[in-house]
């Protein structure tokens, strides 16, 4: 259990340090949405109740880290005004880095959950749109996003 | 007929069905609380207090009493958001059901989280069938919440091109992965964090 907490930190850590705008952040997402629903991921794995609570505790704070500290990027180069067409735009102010990475974490978590029982990723997706909604990128930005929904059944 | 009161086609008896009852009651409860992986039939039959053959009688297996307590804790926790949320048609409203939970999950500082999530994660890569029936029971709460915001449609606090199914399947993946978080650090915070930001959400979609 131990590797797959460790393999996906390495991931994860290696991948949010480059997310600087949001699409990037929309490949991030993309990649854990496909690692979430592929059976044995170690995504999968390392999110799957297990007995060593005290070593899931540690690996979901590091996670949270790495995401609040991306959040933070991201609101910061938002701030400063960064005009390269896919800067996030926080739709409020003010944004708390901390909070929106619990809920983008619980999001993967519950999300993830949901998705693995419907087998089918729309769970996940509405679930990370509500989480990732103050740095979805502006309309314009978002004209060339291949990923659409499915209609609603 | 339901599965509750047969066994392999043949109804039972009163007593029979209490004592597939009191033998579900207790392995809902040992599942919940150390997990079903962790638990034995020996454990249930422990703390059921029922016989061998009996437990056998009702269950020739630990799958299909898992499958049982699926459907027990499902049918209570649909009940439970069914009572909480069929007249909920405010803001207000929704935030007392958020209260509500938060408060039970907090009387136990987190420890166990979802009775129903709990199951979702431990059971959904082994049993397809339970896999279903978590997925189905899953849908109808998450219609309760999308009823709720249809409400909320109606009556002017949610903006009419807003997807109630979208955003309905959003807050209680939230609030799961809050009762996960909560369970993992032994505090109710996370749970508490995440279903706060996502009501924020829903209100800052608000036109009024």
């Amino acid at each position: 259990m131990r590797t797959h907490f460790a393999e996906v930190l390495a991931h994860e850590s290696a991948v949010l340090a480059g997310v600087t705008d949001a699409a990037k952040l929309a490949g991030w997402r993309r990649r854990v949405v496909q690692e979430l629903m592929t059976p044995q991921s170690p995504y999968v794995l390392a999110l799957r109740q297990a007995v060593d609570a005290s070593d899931r505790a540690d690996f979901l704070g590091r996670w949270r880290e790495l995401i609040a500290e991306t959040v933070n990027r991201l609101l910061q180069s938002s701030t400063r005004g960064d005009t390269n067409g896919s800067s996030v735009q926080p739709h409020r102010g003010d944004v708390d880095a901390e909070q929106a990475a619990v809920l983008i974490l619980a999001a993967l978590h519950g999300g993830g959950t949901l998705s693995q029982i419907a087998q089918d990723p729309r769970p996940l997706n509405a679930a990370l749109d509500l989480a990732l909604a103050p740095f979805a990128p502006p309309p314009e930005a978002r004209a060339d996003d291949k990923r659409t929904e499915p209609p609603d059944q | 007929m339901t599965p509750a009161d047969s066994h392999n086609g043949r109804r039972l008896t009163a007593r029979g069905a209490r004592t597939r009852a009191r033998i579900v009651a207790a392995a809902a409860e040992l599942m919940y609380i150390q997990g079903v992986g962790a638990t034995t039939l020996d454990d249930v039959l422990a703390a059921s207090g029922v016989s061998k053959s009996q437990l056998y009688y009702h269950f020739d297996g630990k799958e299909p009493l898992v499958r049982a307590v699926v459907d027990h804790v499902g049918q209570r926790v649909i009940e439970r958001e069914r009572e909480a949320l069929s007249h909920v048609s405010t803001m207000r409203g929704l935030r007392r059901w958020r209260d509500a939970l938060v408060q039970n999950n907090a009387l136990r500082h987190g420890a166990y989280g979802c009775a129903l999530g709990s199951l979702a994660s431990e059971v959904a890569d082994h049993d397809a069938l339970a896999r279903r029936v978590l997925s189905t029971l899953f849908t109808e709460w998450q219609e309760l919440l999308a009823g709720v915001l249809r409400r909320l449609q109606s009556g002017g606090a949610l903006p009419a091109e807003v997807s109630v199914d979208q955003l309905a399947t959003g807050l209680i993946a939230a609030l799961q992965g809050g009762y996960m978080l909560a369970q993992t650090e032994r505090d109710v915070t996370p749970m508490a964090t995440s279903i706060d930001m996502a009501l924020a959400h829903i209100e800052s979609l608000s036109t009024v």
